[in-house]
């Protein structure tokens, strides 16, 4: 049991892999302003009330990868209380990569689905 | 089973031992800035939570250290420093004149140069930095302008390692070292003052300055002498302009010495690459040991 539990959590995590870049890509270039992390996390929470698809704290280094490449951009801004907050946005580059990426899904999507019916 | 966001810090800090410290320096930031902003909503919602049992639920949410601990590992792994992937080539001779197209070479070289103009900067700042913070400190404003001080030094040695990664290709912080927040002045000083952190930093860019003057000069001597010795035979067979000459004496050298010279400023300059290359891995080593924290 625990070992087949493993398995889907690992399962989980590789999908996860792919799908956290596109959806972050996906949810910051539909937003005007610039996000920072916890905004973003907890828009994704409202999006799927039923299970948590993947644990917030994983977004994070997601965020900073992305923004490494060129897609996203950022800067942090104090905050009253508390530590500073990153805000992010996203790039000329990110969008480009956005439009190819959710082809790619949706072929993906594709795919699978015809695969799973047999 | 975490009282405070202090005590997540801790753990996931601990789980992350076997990383780069600048990567756990990154997730921390992360973490602290996640947690507290969860914790406040928490607090917005129902005033009187107790902070333990709001974290439970936030971290439930945001994942174990563990979890984040491995999601950090997971992209690091496939995102390392760009100058780390070099060219490894095989042969002796490869190895040794492939320091000609190994980008560390060149981003040494490039460091050195700007540590010329960075290091005297850095220099001035720190030192003029301390002694006024240190005869300000009979005024008032003696604890703000020292605080300012050592928060300046924290900026210049994120901004230095950013140069370091760049340059030398080794992974530094990408993100600042935060404060604890809600502090007095008074006890924001003292974190300040206590952290080891200030004072390597402080000590770092203090000594750029002779090591930027060291670096330059040799570097600026070595790389002129052996184009100089390079060239030299061109002088003589072009235009017919001795090598050497004593008072009124004009000594044209052999043609195979002339071989010889062209050949040999070769070589210094590709041990002077080599050099370069050397240094750029010690300075890295040495910037991350004083800038990082552990």
């Amino acid at each position: 049991m625990t070992e087949l539990s493993a398995q889907t959590k690992k399962f989980q995590k590789e999908l996860n892999a792919g799908t956290s870049s596109l959806v972050l890509l996906s949810v910051l270039s539909r937003s005007k302003e610039p996000m920072y992390g916890y905004q973003i996390a907890k828009m994704l929470e409202e999006s799927s009330q039923e299970i948590a698809i993947m644990k917030q704290g994983t977004l994070y280094p997601v965020l900073r990868s992305l923004e490494e490449n060129g897609l996203l951009e950022s800067m942090v801004e104090p905050s009253v209380s508390g530590p500073p907050r990153r805000y992010y946005k996203i790039t000329a580059d990110g969008r480009a990569a956005l439009i190819e990426w959710l082809e790619i899904w949706k072929q993906t999507k594709k795919f699978v689905d015809a695969n799973l019916k047999g | 089973m975490f009282n405070t966001i202090e005590e997540y810090l801790e753990e996931l800090k601990s789980e992350m031992q076997e990383s780069d410290i600048a990567l756990i320096q990154d997730a921390l930031a992360d973490a602290r800035e996640h947690l507290s902003m969860a914790l406040e909503a928490a607090r917005e919602k129902t005033p009187d939570v107790n902070e333990a049992d709001a974290l439970k639920s936030i971290v439930e949410e945001y994942g174990t250290p563990e979890e984040t601990a491995s999601a950090y590992q997971e992209i690091e792994r496939r995102t390392s420093p760009f100058l780390k992937q070099t060219v490894r080539p095989s042969s002796f001779w490869g190895r040794v004149f492939g320091v000609y197209i190994d980008p560390r070479t060149w981003g040494s070289l490039l460091f050195m140069f700007i540590t010329f103009v960075t290091g005297i900067i850095y220099f001035t700042w720190a030192v003029t930095g301390l002694s006024l913070s240190v005869s300000f400190l009979i005024l008032i404003i003696g604890i703000p302008f020292m605080i300012l001080f050592l928060l300046s030094v924290q900026g210049l040695a994120l901004l230095e390692g950013r140069l370091v990664e760049a340059l030398l290709g080794v992974r530094m912080p990408r993100r600042p070292l935060f404060a604890q927040p809600g502090l007095k002045w008074l006890d924001r000083l003292k974190a300040l003052v206590t952290d080891k952190h200030t004072w390597l930093s402080l000590i770092y860019l203090v000594l750029q300055m002779p090591l930027a003057v060291l670096y330059f000069s040799l570097l600026v001597t070595l790389i002129a002498f052996s184009l100089g010795v390079m060239t030299a035979p061109f002088a003589q067979l072009i235009w017919n302009l001795p090598i050497i000459t004593f008072g009124a004496e004009r000594v044209f050298l052999p043609y195979w010495v002339l071989i010889l010279l062209a050949i040999g400023g070769f070589l210094t300059l590709t041990l002077t690459m080599h050099l370069a290359r050397g240094i750029g891995w010690l300075h890295g080593r040495y910037a991350k040991a004083l800038l990082v924290t552990d």
